[in-house]
C-alpha cells in the first residue's frame, strides 16, 4: 500500500456546481454520478498513478464551493502542491468569480504552488466562455489551462497525469539543487529545466489541439507578500 | 505365422543353394527355425486349459445374469406403479387442499359478510352515539376486508339479497363521514387545546385509513405548541440564563432546550406511532420531517437573536478587517516582518478585537454546534430502531434512513449548522493567531531557565484550540483547526524563532561584520544598551532552546491529539480517519521545519562562536617546539603544556554554554566542537615537524584531549577523534618499519580501521625529522 516515491496534494477549488466532485470521481473511480449533491466541507480521495516509471500517490482534496464552507476549505490551501481552479464553460458567473478565487489563493496558498485553470463541461452545447478567453486569463495569471468534460471523460486523466509529471519535475529539480546525487535525475528531466517549461513542452509533444498552455516562466518568482 | 512363412519364402529365395554345403547350411537354419516354431506352439497350447476354464466360468455367470435381469425388470415395474400411485394420491391431496382453501376463503367471506352486517349496523349506531373508537373499529374491520372480493361476493349473491352491496355502501358512506368527523373533532380539540382529545383522535386516524392525515395533523398540533413555547422562552433567554448563572452560554442553552423539546416529542410518541400506525412504516419519518420544518424555524429565530445579541456580524467584520490590515501590512514591508518577530501588538486601533473577548463566544458556538450534531445523531438512532421494529427487510429499513438523510441534508438546520461552524473557524483562527502573536510579543525570559515563556504559552494555546475544535463534534472543523495550527506554527512561530538565529551569535565582536549587524539589529528594535551583545547572545541561545523544545512539544501535541480524536470520534469511517491523519501529518512536517531551524542555529553558533575563538587556541600549537631533548621534555612537562592550556580554554567555552543550552543542543554543540578541533589541530600538526620525543608528547596530548571531549558529552565523540589519534600514533613510532605491524588490520583487531590513506600516512611520517625519506618510500602499504 505505502509503496510510492512521491506524495502530492492537489486541491480543487471553484464555484459551487462547476463539477469539481465529478472531475475527482471520474478520475479516481471512473464514474460520472449525475445528480451529485453539494459537497460538505471537503472530500478526500487517493489515487496512485505511475508516471515516468515512478509510483506517485495523489491526495486529492475536493472542496465545497459554497461560501459558508470557505473557512474550512481555505485551511487546505497552505499544504497544497497543486491547485486546480475550476469554472463552468457554460456559466459566465463561474468565470467572473475567478479573480476572487485567485485573491484567496494568493492569501492562503504557498506562493510556489502549481496553479491550473480548468474549464469544465465541454460536453455542453451552450458554451458561454470561448476557449481563447480562458486561455488568455490563464496566461495573464501564470496558470496552466485545460478544458475538460467529466461527463465524457475528456482530458480528465490528462489533467491529473500532467500535474503529477510536472510536480515530479519540480521535486527533482529541488533535490538537484541540494544534492549532487540527483544530477542524473535532473538530466532525465531535460537539463534541469525547472517549473513550467516541462509541462508545456509535454503538451506540445502529445500534440493535442488546444492543450495545456504554459504562461511563461513566472512559477518560481515569488508573488510578493 | 503367415508372416513368418512369408519370411521363410523370402529367406529361401535369397539363399544360394548351388552347392551341397550351402544346402546343408540352409537345412540347418530351417531346422533351427522349426525348433523355434515348435517351442512357441507348445507355449500357446499350454494356455488352453486356462482359457477353457475361463470360458466355462463365463457361461455359468450368464445364467445368473439372466436372473438379475428379470429381478430388475420387476423392480422397475414396481417403481412405475408406485409413482403412478403417488401421483394420483398427491393429485387428490392437491384437490383437497384447494377445496380447503376455498372453504376457508368461503368461511372468510362468510365472516366478512357477517361482520359487514354487524359493522354496517354498528357503525351508524356508534356514530350517532359519538362512540368514535367503536365506529372506527368497525370501519377498520371493513377496510381490512378485501374490497374487490367483497364486490365479487356481492355479485355472487346477487338477486337473493341486495343487503351486501347495501352494507358496503353504508360502510363506505360511514367511512367518509367518520373521516370528516374525526378531522373536525381533532381540529376542535386543537382549538380547545384539549390534549386528551387530541391524543384520542390521533389514535383513531389510522383506524379509518388516514395515517398520513393523522401524522400531519398531530405533528402540526405539536409544532404549534412548541412554537408558542419557544417564542416565550426566546424572549426570556437572558433571564433564564441569569437565573441559572450561565449567561455566557445563554443561547447555547436555549438551542439545547429547543432541540431537546423536539427530541422528546419523538421519543414519547415513537411507541404510540409504532402501536397505532405500525402498518404504515414511514409514519415516524413523516412526523420527523414535519417537525424538522418547525425546528428549522425556531432555530433560525434563536440564531437571529444570538447573532444580534452577541454582535456576531460586527465581530466577523472586525476579524476580517484585521486580517486584511495584516495582509496589507505584510505586503508593504516584508523586511520588517522578518526582522521584528511580531507585527505590532494589538494596540493602535481601538476597533481591534481582543481575542479574549471572543473566547467565551467561541466556547458557546462549539456547544451549539455539538448540540445540533447530537440532535441529528439521536434522530438517526430513533429512526433506526423504528425501522427495525416495523420492517424486516434490510433494504426497506435502509430506505427509511435514506429518507431521513435527505431531510438532514436539505433542512435549514444543517445549513445553519454549517454557518455556525464557519463562524467558529473564523473566530478560532483569529483567537489562535492573535494569542500566539501576543505570546511571542510578550515573550519573557527568566534567568536560570533554558527556554522563554512563549514556547509553553504558544503550545498551550494551540492545544486549547484543537481541543475546542473536538468539542464541536465536527470532523471537518477539527481538520480545519489542525490545518490552521500547522500554518500558524509554520508562519509566525517559526519566523519568530528563526529571526534571532539569522542574526547570528555575537561572540565578543571578533568578526566586525557580525558586530555591526548586531548593533544594527538593536538599533532597529530601538533597544541599544551597554549589555546589548549579552542580550542578543542570551536571546539567541534561548530561541535555539525554544526551537529544540518545540520539536518535543509538537510530538507530544500530535500524540495526545491522536488519542483525543480517537476518544471523541469512536465510530469514525475510514475516509474520515484518512482525512484526520492527513491533517495531523502536517504537524510532522512542521516538526521537521523546527528541526531544520535548530540545525541552522547550531551552524550559526559554529561559525560565530566556535570557529573564531577556537582557531587562535589551536594555532598556539605552532608556537611550541616539537623537537625536544630529554631535558626540554621534563621542562615542558613541568610547565603548562599545550594540551593543558587548550583544555582550559575549551572548558571555559563549553561551560559558558553548558547550563544555557538544552541537553540536546549542548550535545550537538560539543559534537560540532569536536569536529572543528580535530580538523584545525590536524592542520596545525601538518604544519609542524617532530622528533621522537615531540611525537611522544603529541600522542599523549591527543589522548588527553580525547578523554576530555569524551567526558564532556553523553554522545560518543570518540569516533570523531579517530583520525587524529591515528596521526599521533604514526608520529609516535620508534622506527618507520614499525608501521607495517600496525597497518595490517589482521594483526590489530582492537584498533579501528585506518582513516588515513597510504599517501597521507607517508606524508605524516615525513613530518618526523628523524625518519629517513627512503625508509618511508620503501614502506609497503
Amino acid at each position: 500500500m505505502e509503496d510510492y516515491k512521491f506524495l502530492f496534494k492537489i486541491v480543487l477549488v471553484g464555484n459551487a456546481g462547476v463539477g469539481k466532485t465529478c472531475l475527482v470521481r471520474r478520475f479516481t473511480q471512473g464514474l460520472f454520478p449525475p445528480g451529485q449533491g453539494a459537497t460538505i466541507g471537503v472530500d478526500f480521495m487517493i489515487k496512485t498513478v505511475e508516471v515516468e516509471g515512478e509510483k506517485i500517490k495523489l491526495q486529492i482534496w475536493d472542496t465545497a464551493g459554497q461560501e459558508r464552507f470557505r473557512s474550512i476549505t481555505q485551511s487546505y490551501y497552505r499544504s497544497a502542491h497543486a491547485l486546480i481552479l475550476v469554472y463552468d464553460i457554460s456559466c459566465q458567473p463561474t468565470f467572473d468569480c475567478l479573480p476572487d478565487w485567485l485573491r484567496e489563493i494568493q492569501e492562503y496558498a504557498n506562493s510556489k504552488v502549481l496553479k491550473i485553470l480548468v474549464g469544465n463541461k465541454t460536453d455542453r452545447d451552450d458554451r458561454e466562455i470561448p476557449t481563447q478567453i480562458g486561455e488568455e486569463f490563464a496566461k495573464q495569471h501564470d496558470m496552466y489551462f485545460l478544458e475538460t468534460s467529466a461527463k465524457e471523460a475528456e482530458n480528465v486523466e490528462r489533467l491529473f497525469y500532467e500535474i503529477a509529471a510536472e510536480l515530479i519535475g519540480q521535486a527533482r529539480s529541488k533535490d538537484g539543487n541540494s544534492a549532487a546525487a540527483a544530477a542524473a535525475q535532473r538530466q532525465a528531466d531535460g537539463g534541469g529545466s525547472i517549473g513550467l517549461g516541462n509541462l508545456s513542452a509535454k503538451a506540445a509533444q502529445s500534440n493535442c489541439c488546444g492543450g495545456l498552455n504554459s504562461s511563461g516562466t513566472g512559477n518560481n518568482s515569488s508573488q510578493g507578500g | 505365422m503367415e508372416m513368418s512363412k512369408l519370411n521363410l519364402n523370402e529367406m529361401f529365395s535369397g539363399w544360394d543353394i548351388s552347392t551341397t554345403e550351402k544346402v546343408d547350411e540352409g537345412l540347418l537354419r530351417i531346422a533351427e527355425k522349426e525348433a523355434d516354431v515348435n517351442a512357441r506352439l507348445e507355449a500357446v497350447l499350454s494356455k488352453q486349459c486356462q482359457i477353457e476354464a475361463k470360458l466355462s466360468g463365463i457361461s455359468k455367470a450368464m445364467t445368473t445374469l439372466l436372473a438379475v435381469e428379470n429381478d430388475s425388470n420387476k423392480l422397475n415395474m414396481q417403481i412405475v406403479n408406485t409413482a403412478q400411485l403417488a401421483e394420483s394420491v398427491s393429485a387428490k391431496v392437491r384437490r383437497l387442499d384447494l377445496a380447503r382453501c376455498r372453504a376457508s376463503e368461503c368461511q372468510q367471506r362468510v365472516h366478512d359478510l357477517i361482520d359487514l352486517q354487524l359493522c354496517s349496523q354498528g357503525v351508524v349506531k356508534a356514530i350517532n352515539e359519538e362512540d368514535y373508537e367503536k365506529g372506527a373499529g368497525h370501519i377498520a374491520r371493513f377496510l381490512a376486508m378485501d374490497q374487490q372480493l367483497l364486490q365479487r361476493t356481492a355479485d355472487d349473491v346477487q338477486g337473493s339479497i341486495t343487503s351486501v352491496s347495501d352494507a358496503v355502501r353504508t360502510l363506505e358512506d360511514a367511512t367518509e363521514k367518520m373521516r370528516e368527523l374525526i378531522s373536525k373533532r381533532f381540529d376542535e380539540a386543537v382549538q380547545h387545546d384539549d390534549l386528551a382529545s387530541v391524543e384520542r383522535f390521533f389514535k383513531i386516524f389510522p383506524l379509518v385509513g388516514c395515517h398520513r392525515i393523522g401524522i400531519e395533523k398531530f405533528s402540526g398540533y405539536i409544532c404549534q405548541k412548541l412554537s408558542a413555547k419557544a417564542q416565550k422562552e426566546l424572549r426570556n433567554t437572558q433571564d433564564i440564563a441569569k437565573a441559572e448563572r450561565r449567561l455566557h452560554l445563554a443561547y447555547a442553552d436555549r438551542l439545547t432546550a429547543i432541540l431537546e423539546n423536539f427530541a422528546r416529542v419523538v421519543e414519547v410518541n415513537q411507541p404510540i406511532i409504532e402501536a397505532f400506525y405500525g402498518q404504515e412504516s414511514s409514519s415516524l419519518v413523516d412526523m420527523v420531517t414535519i417537525l424538522q420544518r418547525e425546528c428549522d424555524l425556531e432555530v433560525k429565530n434563536l440564531l437571529l437573536e444570538f447573532n444580534k445579541n452577541r454582535q456576531i456580524q460586527y465581530r466577523i467584520k472586525q476579524v476580517n478587517d484585521s486580517a486584511q490590515r495584516q495582509s496589507g501590512a505584510s505586503m508593504a514591508g516584508n523586511s520588517i516582518q522578518s526582522l521584528g518577530h511580531y507585527r505590532k501588538p494589538s494596540g493602535g486601533s481601538i476597533d481591534k478585537l481582543n481575542p479574549k473577548d471572543i473566547d467565551a463566544i467561541i466556547a458557546e458556538i462549539t456547544v451549539m454546534h455539538s448540540r445540533i450534531e447530537l440532535y441529528f445523531r439521536f434522530m438517526r438512532r430513533r429512526l433506526q430502531t423504528n425501522a427495525e421494529t416495523c420492517l424486516q427487510d434490510k433494504e426497506a429499513q435502509k430506505q427509511i434512513l435514506d429518507v431521513y438523510e435527505k431531510v438532514v441534508k436539505q433542512c435549514d438546520l444543517s445549513r445553519q449548522m454549517q454557518e455556525i461552524l464557519s463562524t467558529y473557524l473564523l473566530f478560532e483562527k483569529y483567537f489562535m493567531e492573535e494569542s500566539v502573536m501576543k505570546a511571542i510579543g510578550l515573550d519573557t525570559y527568566e534567568a536560570g531557565q533554558q527556554c522563554s515563556s512563549m514556547v509553553d504559552e504558544v503550545f498551550f494555546i494551540l492545544r486549547k484550540s484543537i481541543r475546542r475544535s473536538l468539542t464541536t463534534q465536527s470532523i471537518n472543523g477539527t481538520c480545519a483547526v489542525i490545518n490552521n495550527v500547522a500554518s500558524c506554527l509554520d508562519g509566525d512561530f517559526v519566523t519568530a524563532l528563526r529571526a534571532p538565529l539569522k542574526n547570528g551569535y555575537p561572540s565578543g565582536y571578533i568578526d566586525l561584520a557580525q558586530a555591526y549587524n548586531a548593533i544594527q539589529t538593536s538599533l532597529q528594535q530601538g533597544k541599544l544598551h551597554s549589555s546589548d551583545a549579552d542580550r542578543v547572545r542570551t536571546n539567541f541561545i534561548v530561541q535555539l532552546n525554544n526551537a529544540d523544545m518545540s520539536t518535543e512539544y509538537i510530538e507530544t501535541l500530535w500524540q495526545t491529539m491522536e488519542q483525543e480524536i480517537a476518544g471523541t470520534f469512536p465510530n469514525i469511517s475510514p475516509v474520515e480517519r484518512q482525512l484526520l491523519d492527513s491533517c495531523l501529518t502536517e504537524l510532522k512536517t512542521i516538526r521537521d521545519a523546527l528541526k531544520a531551524t535548530v540545525d541552522f542555529g547550531i551552524q550559526q553558533l559554529r561559525s560565530s562562536a566556535i570557529r573564531p575563538r577556537l582557531n587562535p587556541w589551536v594555532d598556539e600549537f605552532l608556537n611550541y617546539s616539537h623537537h625536544l631533548t630529554e631535558e626540554e621534555l621534563s621542562a615542558y612537562e613541568a610547565g603548562e603544556t599545550f594540551v593543558q592550556y587548550f583544555i582550559v580554554q575549551l572548558d571555559g567555552l563549553l561551560n559558558s554554554f553548558k547550563n544555557a543550552l538544552s541537553a540536546r543542543n549542548y550535545d550537538a554543540l560539543v559534537s560540532i566542537l569536536a569536529t572543528e578541533v580535530t580538523n584545525r589541530l590536524e592542520r596545525a600538526i601538518m604544519k609542524s615537524t617532530f622528533n621522537r620525543l615531540g611525537g611522544l608528547v603529541l600522542d599523549q596530548e591527543v589522548r588527553a584531549l580525547g578523554t576530555y571531549l569524551t567526558g564532556a558529552t553523553s554522545w560518543s565523540v570518540r569516533d570523531k577523534m579517530t583520525r587524529l589519534s591515528q596521526i599521533a600514533t604514526l608520529l609516535n613510532l620508534d622506527k618507520v618499519s614499525e608501521l607495517s605491524e600496525y597497518w595490517n588490520p589482521e594483526n590489530n583487531s582492537e584498533m579501528p580501521s585506518w582513516r588515513l590513506t597510504p599517501n597521507e600516512a607517508r606524508t605524516i611520517l615525513a613530518l618526523r625529522s628523524d625518519f629517513r625519506m627512503d625508509d618511508i618510500k620503501r614502506l609497503q602499504l
